[in-house]
């Protein structure tokens, strides 16, 4: 019997002694770099460097050394996982659920560093990538137990001579594909769901962080799942898109961006090459996400949780806060508290503590950060800058924009860096008016003190997770069950009650129990 | 019983609870009657109301931390009522004021009677709008025998701007209250001690409110930030002969706020002066170790005025609570009262024996703490003008009454600042004052001498 589901407890880090921790773990991780991450389908592996990761922070580090996995591959993949499928979907849910529990401990024994590798391979300030390794071990503890209760099936109504059954049963093999900004924490999810409810997985994780996703796939299997069922293909696009194409591949759980999510769709709709199915999408896409200030807000609060939703992480969040509607009320005083606190935030190498604003993924990135902030400085005004620092990384100032005409593409395009828009509303009518013309629905944050609001905001607000008086990003599993609506995403939401229903498939079971008049 | 509630009780501890029981029934009969104070038993009323219902007490404190963002007698009146509304059971005073609700003028009325209200119960709390308005309420307290400390009230500081401003305000309060403080008359209790003179003037200081750049994972650079704003406070408060008092917050600053003060009292600048201050939170199980810090620093000093600490219980347990158990970690505060309040005497007796190194301020309205320290004090040799005690304007003001009365040197911390500045306080105060816990509603119930006196 499993104890009550909780959240991993994150690391103290306003304690100076665990603070301590960080720097030996750092240290233990630099000695084992460039880590050779592996093609691992079923025993067989294979290393290359066609596929190189890199600090952000320092992009002369190689981070991760892989194989760029091909058609080949995943073909080779999708078979292993024929015969993982027979062996693991045998297995009893309980004992699912325990290799589950048993992975989270292997990554709770590492937690410390497993955030260093996140913080080498994906910028990540310490208190993120502990938050996103205590994510990961959320995941596999909270669907484990999920899993044996779905392994109980369903109630159904009864009567006489007639006994009837609902069973959720696996859909089959599982393409997990995963995004580099939770790199530990959403590959895990999709795959640890996936595997809980009996399905063998093939994950291709984003080609910026093969490395933490070779630490899942080492959990997984030293908790005990067969490694025929759990295969790793790191790679690029083309992988994945071979992934989706394949028509042996039940179920394809994504998330990224808006752009491959559609494609995805798009792709797995076709039940070409004697396929005799229908594959399940679950995506997970972007947000511009919002955060309404009404004119009784408490501004002390909430200036510091919208500054953190934006740029915590150099806002690289499909969560995080990318706009700002406040009543013209008291807008003046929200833009120039703001831009202060904007003013003073530290843009730095994530493994500094007190860096707020690490450097962004890849060059790319910074470019397109760029060309957004040139945009908003001719379109509107750039009201506040935090000066990135010289040096190789991939710096990216943090910056607060206003005065934006209604089409400018800094309001409606998902940047996924640090840039803040800042518009004045009426009221929260027309806020919510604004909310309403968006395409994404991703998350939504209001600050409001008179209950009616906050009511009439939660009946008009679309998005998938609306956050009232506090920062919009930092969904707990099982408390803020995670996704969105509209194009932000496709199904139900993770860390949920209801995320493992995507992952099977429903059995009804009737049978007459009448014989000659007796029930037998 | 001795403050661990482990040993057996020493000859010292039975000494103690006798004197201290001396100590008590003299203050309690000299505590003010209610009939003397007709506003104070309105106010009492309307604490017992909010005190007995949880929800009614959680729509009154929503609709006190909302006041000042409303913008209108409509807008008070909206908020008030869409709080109430969420109360399953009204009391009829409150259906009534609903009631009203319904017309434009009624809730004039009501959004005026409500905005009133909390003034009134703000004013009990806050002395002024700024130092200089408060000089008046001030003088008068030291003409009835007590001494004052003024903290500056004010949003939380997010920008450096807003960062310069409060340490304006701060030297603001240094250079008005030194020279007006200097033209009291004399009242040898409440400005000399067996080290040598007590300053008159009395300012706290917050260090998060001196920098925005404060961050708990990493206090290096917010340490920083703020002692280039606190240096010249010390500077000028050494100067005008002021005492300047640095306040503990939550958990969250605790190990910056210590290390840095600590670190700047050691400089060769401040050898000399000012008369400065500290503050222990007794609610923290951590605090002996604290007090152990402070206790070897100011035993290796080479600075000569001896350090102040007030010993205090704590203004952010809720907050503590809460954010400990939302992440998961180990609880740093007492969660029972008795706990606390044993730790609160174990901690009085350590700091009273550790004079003269340090001075030694109680803070507490709990009538058995206060007691208590008295008691020690004398049984263990030592003159009660070497022991300050201290109370919260509009809490303790009975208690500080008595203390006065009794001749004992009682200093009362008096927020100053605007209704918009003092609503965070004003919540916390409220919350601690109408909590079922709390020793001042003991008090008001009744309950008998020998009970509220009673080892915790």
């Amino acid at each position: 019997m499993l104890a009550p589901f909780a959240n991993e407890p994150i690391l103290e880090l306003r304690r100076s002694a665990v603070r301590a921790q960080l720097h030996h773990a750092l240290e233990r991780v630099d000695a084992t770099l460039p880590l050779e991450v592996p093609v691992w389908i079923g025993e067989d592996s294979r290393t290359g460097d066609r596929l190189l990761s890199t600090d952000p922070g320092n992009p002369d580090r190689v981070v991760g050394r892989a194989p760029a996995a091909g058609g080949a591959d995943a073909e080779a993949a999708v078979a292993q996982a024929r015969q993982g499928l027979r062996e693991w979907r045998a297995v009893r849910a309980q004992e699912r659920a325990g290799a589950l529990v048993a992975a989270a401990q292997w990554l709770r024994e590492r937690r410390v560093e497993l955030a260093a590798l996140e913080v080498r391979e994906c910028a990540k300030p310490w208190p993120e990538a502990d938050a996103d390794v205590c994510e990961a071990i959320d995941f596999l503890e909270y669907y484990a137990r999920g899993a044996i209760e779905l392994g109980r099936g369903r109630e159904l109504l009864q009567v006489p001579g007639e006994h009837n059954e609902l069973r959720y049963v696996p859909r089959g093999i599982v393409a997990v594909i995963s995004p580099w900004n939770f790199p530990l924490a959403i590959p895990c999810g999709m795959t640890a769901a996936a595997l809980a409810t009996g399905n063998a997985v093939v994950l291709k994780p984003a080609e910026q962080s093969p490395a933490i996703a070779y630490r899942l796939v080492q959990a997984l299997r030293a908790g005990g799942v067969p490694p025929a069922a759990v295969s790793l293909v790191p790679g690029d696009g083309d992988a994945g898109a071979a992934l989706v194409r394949h028509p042996d591949v039940h179920a394809i759980a994504f998330t990224g961006s808006l752009a491959v999510g559609r494609e995805i769709v798009r792709s797995a709709a076709d039940t070409g090459d004697g396929q005799r199915h229908f594959k399940q999408v679950v995506a997970e896409l972007g947000g511009k996400n919002c955060v309404i200030v009404d004119a009784d807000a408490d501004l002390d609060e909430a200036v510091p949780a919208i500054i953190g939703s934006a740029f915590a992480y150099a806002g690289q969040k499909c969560s995080a806060a990318s706009r700002v509607l406040v009543h013209e009320a008291v807008a003046e005083h929200l833009l120039e508290r703001l831009a202060g606190a904007a003013k003073v935030l530290v843009v730095g190498q994530a493994e500094t503590l007190g860096t707020d604003v690490p450097p962004v993924i890849e060059r790319a990135a910074q470019e397109r950060v760029a060309r957004y902030c040139r945009l908003a400085a001719e379109q509107g005004r750039v009201v506040a800058q935090a000066q990135a620092p010289d040096g190789d990384g991939w710096f990216s100032p943090a910056t607060v924009a206003s005065d934006l005409p209604a089409d400018s593409p800094v309001l409606g395009d998902e940047i996924f860096g640090p840039l803040l828009a800042v518009q004045s509303v009426r009221d929260v009518e027309h806020a919510c008016d604004v909310v309403d013309g968006l395409a994404y629905a991703l998350t939504g944050g209001l600050f409001a003190r008179d209950p009616s609001v906050v009511r009439r905001v939660r009946e008009r607000t679309p998005v998938g997770n609306l956050y009232v008086n506090r920062g919009i990003t930092g969904a707990m599993v099982g408390r803020q069950p995670f996704g969105g609506n509209r194009l932000s995403g496709t199904g139900m939401k993770a860390g949920g009650p209801d995320y493992l229903l995507q992952f099977v498939e429903q059995r009804a079971y009737s049978e007459n129990t009448m014989r000659h008049g007796l029930e037998v | 019983m001795s403050a661990s509630g482990q040993a057996a009780a020493s000859p010292v501890d039975d000494r103690v609870e006798a004197e201290l029981r001396r100590v008590g029934a003299k203050l309690e009969a000299a505590l003010p009657s209610a009939s003397h104070q007709p506003l104070k038993v309105l106010d009492a009323r309307a604490m017992e109301l909010a005190s007995s219902d949880r929800e009614l007490r959680a729509a009154l404190f929503r609709f006190v931390d909302v006041v000042p963002a409303c913008r209108s007698l409509d807008d008070l009146a909206r908020h008030l009522t869409g709080f109430l509304a969420e109360v399953s059971d009204s009391p009829p005073p409150i259906s009534a004021a609903m009631r009203i609700s319904h017309t434009k003028a009624g809730r004039a009325a009501l959004g005026a009677a409500a905005a009133g209200g909390v003034k009134h119960l703000a004013h009990r709390f806050i002395v002024g709008e700024s130092p200089r308005s408060a000089l008046g309420t001030l003088s008068k307290l030291w003409d009835h025998g007590v001494a004052s400390s003024v903290d500056l009230l004010g949003e939380a500081t997010v920008t450096q701007s807003e960062a310069d401003h409060y340490a304006a305000r701060c030297s603001e309060a240094i250079e008005v209250l030194a020279p007006a403080t200097r033209r009291w008359p004399a009242r040898e209790h409440l400005e000399s001690d067996s080290v040598g003179p007590v300053t008159r003037a009395n300012v706290c200081v917050k260090i998060s409110a001196l920098t925005p750049l404060l961050r708990p994972d990493a206090p290096a650079r917010g340490q920083r930030d703020a002692a280039r704003r606190l240096r010249p406070l010390l500077r000028q408060a050494a100067h005008a002969g002021a005492h300047l008092h640095i306040d503990m917050e939550s958990l969250d600053s605790r190990e910056a706020v210590l290390e840095l003060a600590l670190a700047l009292l050691d400089e060769e600048d401040f050898r000399d002066g000012p008369s400065t201050g500290l503050v222990l939170q007794a609610y923290l199980r951590d605090s002996p170790d604290q007090l152990a810090q402070i206790m070897d620093w100011a035993r290796s000093t080479r600075r000569r005025p001896p350090l102040k600490v007030r010993l205090v219980k704590g203004a952010y347990w809720d907050q503590e609570l809460v954010q400990a158990r939302q992440h998961g970690w180990a609880v740093p505060v007492f969660e029972r009262k008795q706990d606390c309040d044993r730790n609160y005497e174990g901690l009085t007796r350590t700091l009273l024996d550790a004079r003269p190194a340090l001075r030694v301020a109680i803070a507490s309205h709990n009538l058995r703490s206060v007691s208590h320290a008295i008691a020690y004090n004398r049984v263990s040799g030592g003159r009660d003008i070497d022991l300050e005690l201290q109370v919260l304007r509009g809490l303790g003001d009975e208690l500080q009454h008595a203390l006065a009365s009794e001749g004992y040197r009682v200093r009362t911390y008096c927020p100053v600042g605007d209704l918009v500045a003092g609503m965070a306080y004003l919540v916390r105060r409220l919350l601690e004052n109408t909590s079922n816990e709390s020793f001042l509603s003991e008090q008001a119930r009744g309950t008998p001498l020998d009970e509220l006196l009673a080892p915790p």
